[in-house]
């Protein structure tokens, strides 16, 4: 099939999968808020946290605050694709999806990033306010860290979809497979999204770098709160395509593990 | 006394029309938009202790809110129900005890759970005596022959399995009424003659009254004495199911197809539709035997294909009304 | 096969009590409790598999905070009065209330999702009493691992002892009724709100999160939310004065408190189940 129409089906995948979003303004209003009192809970920690000093692990007070304000960005904007797919998969729902002529993780992906882009959207614009409250003016960097921030962004929440994608097709072997969601949901708070990486102890954060968690948070919020450096942030763009591709690849490994494995087993 | 009461029941759902879009989704926040269905538009009937009733009617006639509001589930908009001497919404926990429901589409067996940890819990819910419900549950599974599934987790069983430990666990506590609704839906023929052998058990040994919805005659057409028919929101038909049967259930469409052209020449029976190959029948077999007309059929070649189905509910309302499906009545 | 001759509905406990008669009612309500509790966990225990994985995942989702108030209270000494040792026991109380509140009312943050499917109408089709009913319909698996979490740090932590531990049992149980009054609340607004699952996962995170940081980190002024819509004030702060303090008379309290909890929610629910069976609510099933 034309690359055109290929892209076209995707394209409306993810359209559709947007204006399907904008329809249910409860649940997402719930989540803003979800997200808003996150972030006023944590500025009053570090708040607390600093009294009495001026900078912890390299970080001020305010750049703590912006930090922890886009590090929750992809935890909420990315971090719910699990349930869904992994109801999709134990339903059977995926036999369905492999009969259908289009490839099922990029189906999915354009999906399930459909919807996010207007989650985030959301989130990046209330972020930046409670910012300005909670901590103060942006912190100070180069003309193009927007742009990187944003783009960090989009890598991480690919990252994040692929890795759940991954993780819910282990249902394929496993019937009760949250356990490993959850343990990918801790790792992700404690390596980056919670405290930066500076926070973590020297061997901790020497093993952290092998992994993909840093590309999960970290990478943007660093970006944004305390620009490392022109050089650092390609480096830390870089590492996130590098474990982007290398997600599409196993997901597409385990698909094809698991459909035989279906076809094998008869759903 | 009668066992159910029905007055002039009356039930219309104000909905919130869902917002399409963002722009709906906005404006229905400020000015939301209702949408009424009138779903029951008053039905009476009575049904006395002990009398086996087919509830019947197209999708969407009224039938499932009508048993909602039968068993409590539902407040009725208007009119009066009255179930065992009781008013099904105000009294709901009292009426409870005495009536057991079968609903064909939700299953009151825990799913993860085998059946008889289910009627473990259901004898506690009912607050049978350990002693008298070890008894029940014996009674009941040889009845129903599902001993082999007993200890099987819900998940596991079929459809028609399923149902049967569903009928056998709403009978646990010797319910005074049973309701049924759609108990047969979703299953094959097989299961299907299993379920109605079952209530016609239902009927003549546990001394119950039994209501039965479905929108498929075939189901109760032998098991139930009575059939009300219902037909956007009104009762349209309430007779004896022997009237009804002579009047309505005996016609079959039966379709034919054969390997090379044919002659439809049979005595007495003169197609609806032909095609040098095919052709469509009426047959009313309170005047001709089914069997006569297939051996005629298979008789005239070689039969390719072959198809006999009942007539809908909503054909044989239609004819009772002379009216075409869809109109009010 | 004889026919077992006796009038039905007469099935009942020959205990004394009449029909009607409080005793007999509640004891057939702790029967029932009882049973549904012994099926649900011999269900659960039969997937041995799958409820050990569960156990340890959600040790491991408490450790790994463990983790991040040791790296934190590590380089800052202590936030806003609270030391490593209190934050831990905070932990202990909430994850263990919490843990017994889903142990016992499994359903009580599925309630949402069982209203929207129509999936209550089993529940109203029973002699019980609808909410608890549903509550008690089930018994999560995950909660197990919460509920020993709590023990586990109580017994790991200095100053351990018979009184401390009996203290953290009491407060435990305040501290779940507390805990599943709040939850079905705030699931029972998908009566009235439709999907309100956003509201309702965000009120769990909300009560949890605040339960589980230092009280002393958020403005007097809005401390008295933890003490009415999100009770973190009885389930975690006033409980960890009492334990540190041996205060018995603080249960009393507490329990007391945790009652009205529970009628309040007990009475919104009756609210929005008069809703329900009106058909009206959005999204009903016809």
């Amino acid at each position: 099939m034309s690359l055109r129409l290929k892209a076209r089906k995707y394209g409306v995948a993810a359209l559709a999968s947007m204006r399907n979003r904008t329809a249910y303004m409860g649940s997402l209003l719930g989540d803003a808020l979800s997200y808003a009192l996150f972030v006023f809970v944590f500025s009053r920690v570090w708040t607390a946290a600093y009294a009495g000093r001026d900078e912890i692990a390299g970080y001020g007070l305010q750049q703590m605050i912006w930090y922890f304000i886009v590090a929750e960005i992809p935890a909420f904007g990315f971090g719910r694709f699990f349930s869904t797919l992994a109801e999709d998969i134990k339903s059977g729902q995926v036999a369905y999806l492999t009969a259908r002529p289009y490839g099922f993780v990029g189906y999915g992906y354009a999906q399930g990033m459909g919807k996010a882009a207007v989650d985030c959207a959301i989130y990046v614009a209330l972020g930046l306010a409670l910012g300005l409250v909670l901590a103060g003016p942006v912190p100070s960097g180069p003309p193009l860290r927007a742009a990187a921030v944003l783009a960090s962004l989009a890598a991480a929440g690919s990252i994040q979809y692929l890795l759940q994608l991954a993780l819910a097709m282990t249902a394929f072997w496993a019937e009760e497979n949250s356990a490993f969601f959850w343990i990918y949901q801790k790792l992700k708070l404690i390596v980056g999204t919670l405290l930066p990486i500076e926070f973590l102890p020297e061997a901790a954060r020497r093993i952290a770098a092998w992994t993909p968690f840093p590309s999960l948070s970290y990478a943007p919020a660093r970006l944004f709160a305390a620009w490392p450096g022109d050089g650092a942030a390609l480096a830390l763009i870089g590492t996130q395509l590098a474990w982007a591709s290398i997600a599409v690849l196993a997901c597409q490994a385990i698909y094809a593990l698991g459909r035989a494995r279906l076809t094998v087993n008869g759903g | 006394m009668p066992a159910i009461t029905v007055d002039q029941l009356t039930k219309t759902f104000r909905t919130k029309v869902r917002p399409e879009g963002l722009g709906s989704s906005l404006r229905s926040l400020i000015a939301p938009e209702y949408r009424s269905v009138e779903a029951v538009r008053g039905v009476s009937f009575e049904v006395d202790e002990g009398e086996v009733v087919a509830f019947l009617g197209p999708n969407g006639a009224g039938k499932s809110t009508t048993i909602k509001m039968l068993t409590g589930i539902l407040r009725p908009g208007s009119g009066r129900a009255s179930v065992l001497g009781l008013d099904p919404s105000r009294q709901r926990t009292a009426l409870a005890r005495s009536i057991g429901a079968v609903f064909g589409q939700r299953s009151q067996l825990w799913f993860h759970l085998p059946p008889a940890d289910s009627f473990r819990l259901l004898g506690a819910v009912y607050e049978i005596e350990p002693r008298i419900l070890a008894l029940r549950k014996a009674e009941l599974v040889e009845r129903f022959g599902i001993a082999d599934y007993m200890d099987v987790p819900v998940r596991k069983l079929s459809l028609g399995e399923r149902v049967r430990c569903e009928i056998a666990a709403s009978l646990l506590h010797e319910p005074r009424v049973l309701f049924l609704d759609e108990p047969t839906i979703g299953l094959d023929i097989v299961a299907r003659r299993e379920v109605r052998a079952l209530l016609s058990e239902i009927a003549s040994r546990d001394k119950a009254t039994v209501f039965v919805t479905s929108h498929d005659v075939g189901d109760i057409e032998r098991v139930c004495k009575r059939a009300i028919i219902i037909h956007h929101g009104i009762v349209v038909v309430d007779e004896p199911m022997k009237e009804l049967r002579h009047r309505s259930l005996s016609r079959k469409f039966i379709g034919v197809k054969y390997a090379e052209p044919v002659d439809f020449d049979i005595p007495g029976l003169a197609p609806v539709k032909r095609t040098p190959t095919a052709a469509s029948f009426v047959v009313d077999t309170e005047r001709l035997r089914l069997e006569e007309v297939l051996r005629a059929l298979v008789g005239l070649g070689e039969l390719e294909d072959l198809t006999v189905e009942d007539e809908s509910l909503e054909e044989i309302i239609s004819r009772i009304y002379g009216s075409a499906p869809g109109d009010r009545p | 096969m004889h026919r077992i001759t006796h009038k039905p509905g007469s099935s009942r406990r020959r205990d004394g009590a009449t029909m009607d008669g409080r005793p007999g009612r509640l004891a057939a309500y702790l029967r029932f409790l009882g049973v549904s509790f012994v099926v649900n966990v011999q269900a659960v225990v039969e997937y041995r598999v799958n409820f050990l994985a569960q156990v340890f995942g959600m040790m491991l989702n408490n450790a790994a905070f463990a983790l991040f108030w040791g790296m934190l209270i590590g380089k800052v000494g202590n936030i806003g009065g609270y030391g490593f040792d209190d934050v831990m026991l905070i932990w202990a109380l909430v994850s263990t209330s919490f843990g017994l509140a889903h142990v016992v009312f499994g359903n009580v943050r599925s309630l949402g999702r069982i209203i929207q499917r129509g999936e209550l109408d089993l529940y109203l089709l029973q002699p019980k009493d609808a909410m608890l009913n549903v509550l008690a319909s089930k018994t999560v698996v995950s909660a197990w691992g919460d509920f020993a979490y709590g023990f586990l740090v109580l017994g790991l932590l200095p100053g351990f002892g018979l009184e401390r531990l009996a203290l953290f049992c009491a407060l435990s149980i305040t501290g779940a009724m507390i805990f599943a009054a709040t939850f079905a609340a705030a699931e029972s607004l998908c009566f009235f709100l439709g999907d309100s699952s956003g509201i309702s996962s965000a009120v769990t995170e909300f009560l949890l999160s605040f339960s589980l940081y230092p009280e002393t980190v958020f403005d007097r002024g809005m401390r008295w939310v933890f003490y009415t819509l999100l009770p973190s004030g009885f389930i975690a702060f006033v409980p960890l004065a009492a334990i540190k303090s041996l205060g018995w008379p603080a249960v009393a309290l507490l329990a007391a408190i945790a009652l009205l909890y529970c009628a309040a929610s007990y009475g919104f629910f009756r609210l929005g189940l008069r809703r329900y069976e009106s058909g009206n609510q959005m999204g009903a099933r016809l």
